[in-house]
C-alpha cells in the first residue's frame, strides 16, 4: 500500500550549542535604569532575579544584533564586540557560521528563514561558485509552497540496465531506492563512540536511507538495522566474507587503497556477490582520476555504484581536486562513454550545507554522503584535534535519543530545502536534476559571458 | 523644477555608532578645550555642568583628522584623550552592507550631504560584482569643494529619466533614475510606508505598495505609489489599480526567486490580515507563479485586464534573474510592458529561506548585462525602460547598474537604513523589527516618526544626487542617460 514519505521533527535544544555570535558587555556607568530591557524584545536583559535593584549580566546567546538597547541606553553603558567562543568554532570551511545554522537545523528541524537580503560574500570557492537556477515560466502543475508534497525526492542506489538481454540470466541486483538522496556515514574524524553509531544507523534507518559503517565498529547491538547499513572494509582488510554482518546487508562499499590490483578486486568481488547474491556493491575511491580511466575495468569487476572520497573540506585525498570538480569531470566521461545509467555515484567529503545537496547533484552525483555534518548536528565543534573525552560538546554523554532526533531535524530542514531549490526550478524529481548543469550558474563561466568587454586582458577569472 | 527641501534631521537613538570610540582619562581637569576646538561635536559640556559629558563618539573622524587643525589627542594639555578603533564596529553589518556603508547611509540621511571623512561610502565588500567595478575616471582631489557644491547642484547635468519610452501612453519622468521598491503592509509598518511614500512625492518618483494592500493612509500620495499586484493577489482590489499611475507585475523577488511570498504567521497581525483579506495569525505564502500566467501570451491578457480597468497606467513587470532571464525580458517587452525590473538574487526581503537568497538565481550584476545585449540584438531596447534592484545600496550602485546597460534602479534596504536599519536580519518572525522598521507590532512601530523618515530618504536621495551628477561631469557627460550601456567607464578595480 502507498505509504507517504514523512520525517517526523521534534524540536530539542542542548546546552552547548548555546554560544551566541555576540557579546553584550554592561561597564561600570550602568545606573540599572532597566531601559535596555524595555528596549529588548529578546530578552537579553533581565533584573537579577535575587535582588531586583540590580540588571544581571546579558543572556548573550540570545541577542540578535539589533543594537536596540546599545543605542536606547542613557549612559554609553553598554557595548557590543563580538563572541570569541563564537568565532573560534570550526575552521576556514567549516565556518562558525555554517555550524551555528547547522545547529539551528538541528534543533529545530525547519529551514532558517530571515528578514532581509543575503549578506555573504559574492562568491567563494567550491560550492559557493555555484548559483542555482530558477525558471520563470513554469508549467501549470506547480504551485510554490503548495505544489511541494509532488516533488520526489527518492533516488535509486544501483545500475539501471538500458535493456534485459537475457531474462534467464537476469542480474538479481536490484537498485535500492533510498527516500532522500542523503546517505549517512559514521565515520567521521575521531569518532569510535559506539552510542554515535547506533544513533546515526538508527537515524538512517528511520529516514529510510544507509548509513555507511566501517565493519570494524560492527557491534551486536545493530543487528535490527543491517538492512539500513552500508557495510565498508577496505579492500586489503577484508575477510571473513562468508561471515554474517557481509552476508545479510543489501549494500556493501569496498574501499580501494592506493595501490591495488584489479584482479584481487574482482576475486574479492566474486567471492561477495556469491555470499551475498542481493547486496549492490559501491567502490570507495580517494583518488579522483582514478575513477574515469577505469570506469571500464570496474565495470567487468561488477561495481554498482562509486563513491568519491573527500576530505572534510571537499578536497580530494590525491591531487587537491574539489568534489564538485571530480564529479563533474566523472559525470561527463560517463556520459560521453553513454553509460552514466549503469553506476551510481555518490559524493563524500565537504557536504556541510543543506544547498551543497543539490549542488553535488547539479554536478553530476545521484546523492550526497553526509558525514562529519551528522556530529555537527548533535553539537560538535569542528575542534582541531578531536578528543572524545574532551570534548567541548560532550558527545560522549549525549542520550542517543538526542543525537539521533537531531540528525534526523538537520536532514528535514535539508530535504526540505532540497525542495525548494527544486520548486524554484520547476523540477519535481530530484533525479531530474542530476548531471542538469544547464540548471546551474557556474561563476567563471557567467563572469566570462557577462563581463569579457569590461575585463579584456587580465581576466576575469579569479 | 523646484529643488527638494533638505533638512538636518539626526539619529533618533541616544547614542550612535560610529567607527571610533573616543574615552577621557582620569588626567582630564575638564579644562574644556577639546569642547571648542572640536567641530563635530564629539566633546560637549552642558551649560551649567563643570565635567565634559561622556564623548559621543560617533561623530569622531578618527586618525584622518590628524591632517586638519582639529585634532584633540595632541592639543590636550594632559594627554587625557584618547581614540581608538571601537570593537563594536565589527559586530555591524555585513560582506554587502559593510559598517562604513551602513553608517555612511545614516550620515547621508542625516545631512543630505556626500559623507565626509574616510569611511567607504561607495563600494562594500562583497568582492565581486558592483564590489569590484570603478569609474575609469573617478577622482575628487582635484576639485575644490567649493566646485563640489556647485556641480553637485548644478542644473546643468541632468539625472532623469523618462518610465515610459513606447510612442504611446502618458509620458511619466522622474528626476532621479530610481524609484521605491514594494515593500507591503505586513513586512514593514504603517509609519515606515508613509516615510517612504512621503519621500517620494518630495522627490516627485515612486514608491510601490509591495504584496500587502493599499492602506487608505497612503491616498494622498497616490500619483507617486505604484500598486502591485503579485501572485497572491493581497489586498489588490478594482480601485487600487484605478488609483496608481503605475501598475507593478511582480512575477518573482529576488530574495526568493521561484518560490513566492512570505509573511511569517507572527508578523500577519489583525491589521495585515484586514488589509490581505486573510486569517489573523496565519503564515501567508503566495504562490509561484501567477496560476494565470503560463506563457507570453498570458501575460499578455494580464496586462491587458489591468489597462482595461486603468487605461493610463504604466504597466511593470518585475521578474527575477534566471539564467534565461533575457528571454523573459523580451516576452514581457512584445506583452506590452513599458518597465521590466529585474531583481537580482541578491535583493532584500522581509523573510525568505536563506538557502534562497543565498543560492538561487544569479547576481543582479549580470541579469542587467544579459538582457541589456538581448534587448539591443532585438531591436527593442529603445522603447523598453529596464530597471535593476537586488542589491544596490549606493549611488554607485545605480551608476554601474547604468553603465551596465539598466536605465534606473530600484531601491529597497537603502530606505530602511536610512530610517535607522542595522540590517540585524530579524524582521521576519516574532515581534519583527526591534528598531521600529520592519514590524507590524502597534507598540514597536511607534518609534518611527513618518515625517522624520521621510526627511532622512529624502536627504540620502539628495545626497545621491549630488554624487551622481559629480559622477557624471567627471566623466564627461550632462545626462544620466548618455551613461547607459558605457561599459568602456567600468574597470576592475584591481586593474589600472
Amino acid at each position: 500500500m502507498y505509504k507517504r514519505y514523512r520525517i517526523e521533527t521534534s524540536p530539542v535544544e542542548l546546552s552547548t550549542t548555546k554560544i551566541g555570535k555576540f557579546e553584550i558587555i554592561r561597564n561600570d556607568s550602568c545606573l540599572n535604569c532597566g531601559r535596555c530591557m524595555t528596549h529588548c524584545i529578546y530578552d537579553v536583559h533581565k533584573r537579577d532575579s535575587d535582588d531586583p535593584r540590580l540588571m544581571s549580566d546579558p543572556v548573550n546567546h540570545l541577542c540578535k544584533n539589533c543594537f536596540s538597547c546599545i543605542q536606547n541606553c542613557p549612559y554609553q553603558a553598554l557595548e557590543m564586540i563580538k563572541n570569541k567562543e563564537f568565532e573560534k568554532l570550526g575552521n576556514t570551511y567549516w565556518t562558525p557560521q555554517i555550524i551555528h545554522t547547522i545547529w539551528n537545523e538541528a534543533e529545530e528541524g525547519k529551514i532558517p528563514v530571515f528578514g532581509a537580503g543575503y549578506r555573504g560574500p559574492f562568491r567563494g570557492s567550491g560550492f559557493d561558485d555555484i548559483w542555482t537556477d530558477m525558471s520563470e515560466i513554469v508549467r501549470p502543475t506547480r504551485d510554490g509552497i503548495h505544489g511541494r508534497e509532488y516533488i520526489a525526492t527518492s533516488v535509486d542506489l544501483g545500475r539501471k540496465l538500458p535493456w534485459i538481454p537475457d531474462f534467464e540470466k537476469l542480474d538479481l541486483t536490484n537498485s535500492y531506492e533510498i527516500q532522500i538522496p542523503m546517505l549517512l556515514d559514521t565515520s567521521p574524524l575521531g569518532l569510535n563512540s559506539r552510542r554515535i553509531i547506533l544513533s546515526i544507523i538508527k537515524a538512517a534507518h528511520k529516514l529510510g536511507t544507509l548509513a555507511f559503517l566501517d565493519i570494524k565498529n560492527y557491534f551486536d547491538e545493530l543487528k535490527p538495522y543491517l538492512k539500513s547499513i552500508a557495510l565498508r572494509c577496505s579492500l586489503d582488510k577484508i575477510t571473513h566474507l562468508d561471515r554474517a554482518p557481509w552476508r545479510k546487508v543489501n549494500f556493501i562499499e569496498i574501499a580501494l587503497p592506493r595501490k591495488f590490483s584489479i584482479s584481487e578486486l574482482e576475486r574479492v568481488l566474486k567471492k561477495l556477490k556469491s555470499e551475498n547474491q542481493t547486496a549492490l556493491i559501491s567502490l570507495g575511491l580517494t583518488n579522483p582520476s582514478l575513477s574515469a580511466g577505469i570506469f571500464k575495468q570496474f565495470k567487468e569487476a561488477r561495481a554498482d555504484i562509486l563513491n568519491f572520497y573527500a576530505d572534510n573540506d571537499g578536497q580530494s585525498f590525491e591531487g587537491n581536486i574539489f568534489i564538485c570538480e571530480s564529479t563533474r569531470k566523472l559525470q561527463l566521461d560517463l556520459v560521453k562513454e553513454r553509460m552514466r545509467d549503469e553506476v551510481t555515484i555518490l559524493g563524500k567529503g565537504g557536504i556541510a550545507a543543506a544547498e551543497h545537496v543539490p549542488k553535488i547533484i547539479i554536478c553530476g552525483a545521484d546523492a550526497a554522503v553526509l558525514d562529519l555534518s551528522l556530529l555537527v548536528a548533535a553539537g560538535c565543534q569542528v575542534c582541531k584535534v578531536c578528543k572524545i573525552d574532551d570534548c567541548p560538546a560532550e558527545l560522549e554523554k549525549l542520550g542517543p535519543d538526542i543525537v539521533e532526533q537531531r540528525i534526523i531535524n538537520m536532514i528535514c530542514a535539508w530535504r526540505d530545502q532540497l525542495l525548494e531549490i527544486l520548486s524554484a526550478m520547476g523540477i519535481r524529481d530530484v533525479r531530474r536534476l542530476r548531471g542538469e548543469k544547464g540548471r546551474a550558474i557556474f561563476y567563471e563561466e557567467i563572469e566570462r559571458e557577462s563581463f569579457e568587454f569590461i575585463f579584456k586582458e587580465n581576466g576575469p577569472v579569479k | 523644477m523646484k529643488s527638494v527641501e533638505i533638512r538636518n534631521c539626526n539619529s533618533r537613538f541616544h547614542k550612535n555608532i560610529g567607527k571610533y570610540t573616543v574615552s577621557l582619562n582620569d588626567s582630564c581637569f575638564h579644562c574644556g578645550l577639546c569642547v571648542e576646538i572640536c567641530p563635530y561635536c564629539v566633546f560637549d559640556r552642558i551649560d551649567g555642568f563643570n565635567h565634559v559629558s561622556t564623548p559621543n563618539s560617533a561623530g569622531c573622524l578618527g586618525p584622518d583628522c590628524k591632517e586638519g587643525p582639529y585634532y584633540c589627542t595632541t592639543k590636550c594639555p594632559v594627554d587625557a584623550i584618547k581614540i581608538e578603533l571601537d570593537p563594536q564596529w565589527k559586530t555591524l553589518g555585513d560582506f554587502r552592507w559593510t559598517p562604513d556603508l551602513i553608517i555612511t547611509t545614516w550620515q547621508q540621511a542625516e545631512t543630505g550631504e556626500i559623507p565626509r571623512g574616510n569611511l567607504e561610502y561607495r563600494i562594500g565588500a562583497s568582492g565581486g560584482g558592483f564590489d569590484v567595478f570603478d569609474f575609469t575616471i573617478d577622482d575628487f582631489t582635484a576639485i575644490s569643494s567649493e566646485e563640489i557644491d556647485k556641480i553637485s547642484t548644478s542644473d546643468k547635468i541632468s539625472t532623469s529619466i523618462c518610465l515610459n519610452r513606447r510612442g504611446e501612453g502618458p509620458s511619466i519622468e522622474i528626476p532621479v533614475p530610481w524609484y521605491g521598491a514594494g515593500m507591503s503592509f505586513g513586512s514593514i509598518s504603517l509609519p515606515s510606508m508613509l516615510a517612504r511614500a512621503h519621500s517620494a512625492k518630495a522627490w516627485k518618483t515612486f514608491t510601490s505598495t509591495g504584496e500587502g494592500g493599499y492602506p487608505d493612509e497612503l491616498i494622498p500620495y497616490s500619483n507617486h505609489v505604484i500598486t502591485q499586484i503579485a501572485t497572491g493577489l493581497f489586498g489588490v482590489s478594482e480601485e487600487t489599480i484605478k488609483r496608481t499611475p503605475i501598475i507593478e507585475f511582480k512575477y518573482a523577488q529576488g530574495a526568493k526567486p521561484g518560490l513566492g511570498g512570505h509573511l511569517l504567521g507572527d508578523k500577519n497581525t489583525p491589521s495585515v490580515a484586514k488589509m490581505r483579506e486573510t486569517v489573523p495569525w496565519n503564515s501567508l505564502f503566495s504562490p509561484f507563479p501567477f496560476h494565470s500566467v503560463y506563457s507570453v501570451e498570458d501575460h499578455k491578457k494580464h496586462i491587458d485586464w489591468v489597462k482595461t480597468i486603468n487605461p493610463d497606467a504604466l504597466i511593470s513587470v518585475k521578474v527575477s534573474t534566471p539564467s534565461d532571464v533575457d528571454m523573459v525580458a523580451v516576452g514581457s517587452y512584445y506583452a506590452g510592458a513599458n518597465i521590466i525590473h529585474l531583481d537580482g538574487g541578491y535583493g532584500g526581503t522581509g523573510a525568505a529561506p536563506e538557502i534562497a537568497k543565498k543560492n538561487i538565481a544569479m547576481p543582479i550584476e549580470y541579469a542587467i548585462t544579459k538582457v541589456h545585449k538581448f534587448l539591443l540584438e532585438e531591436g527593442v531596447r529603445e522603447e523598453i525602460v529596464l530597471l535593476a534592484s537586488g542589491g544596490i545600496r549606493t549611488a554607485y550602485d545605480i551608476a554601474k547598474s547604468i553603465a551596465l546597460g539598466a536605465d534606473g534602479a530600484v531601491i529597497g534596504t537603502s530606505d530602511l537604513i536610512a530610517l535607522g536599519c542595522v540590517r540585524c536580519g530579524n524582521c521576519e518572525s516574532g515581534r519583527g523589527c526591534p528598531r521600529g522598521i520592519a514590524t507590524t507590532d502597534p507598540e514597536l512601530e511607534k518609534q518611527i516618526n513618518p515625517s522624520w523618515g521621510a526627511q532622512r530618504i529624502i536627504n540620502l536621495y539628495a545626497s545621491w544626487q549630488k554624487q551622481l551628477k559629480l559622477l557624471l561631469y567627471k566623466l564627461g557627460l550632462k545626462d544620466i542617460k548618455e551613461l547607459r550601456g558605457r561599459t568602456d567607464f567600468l574597470r576592475h578595480i584591481d586593474e589600472k
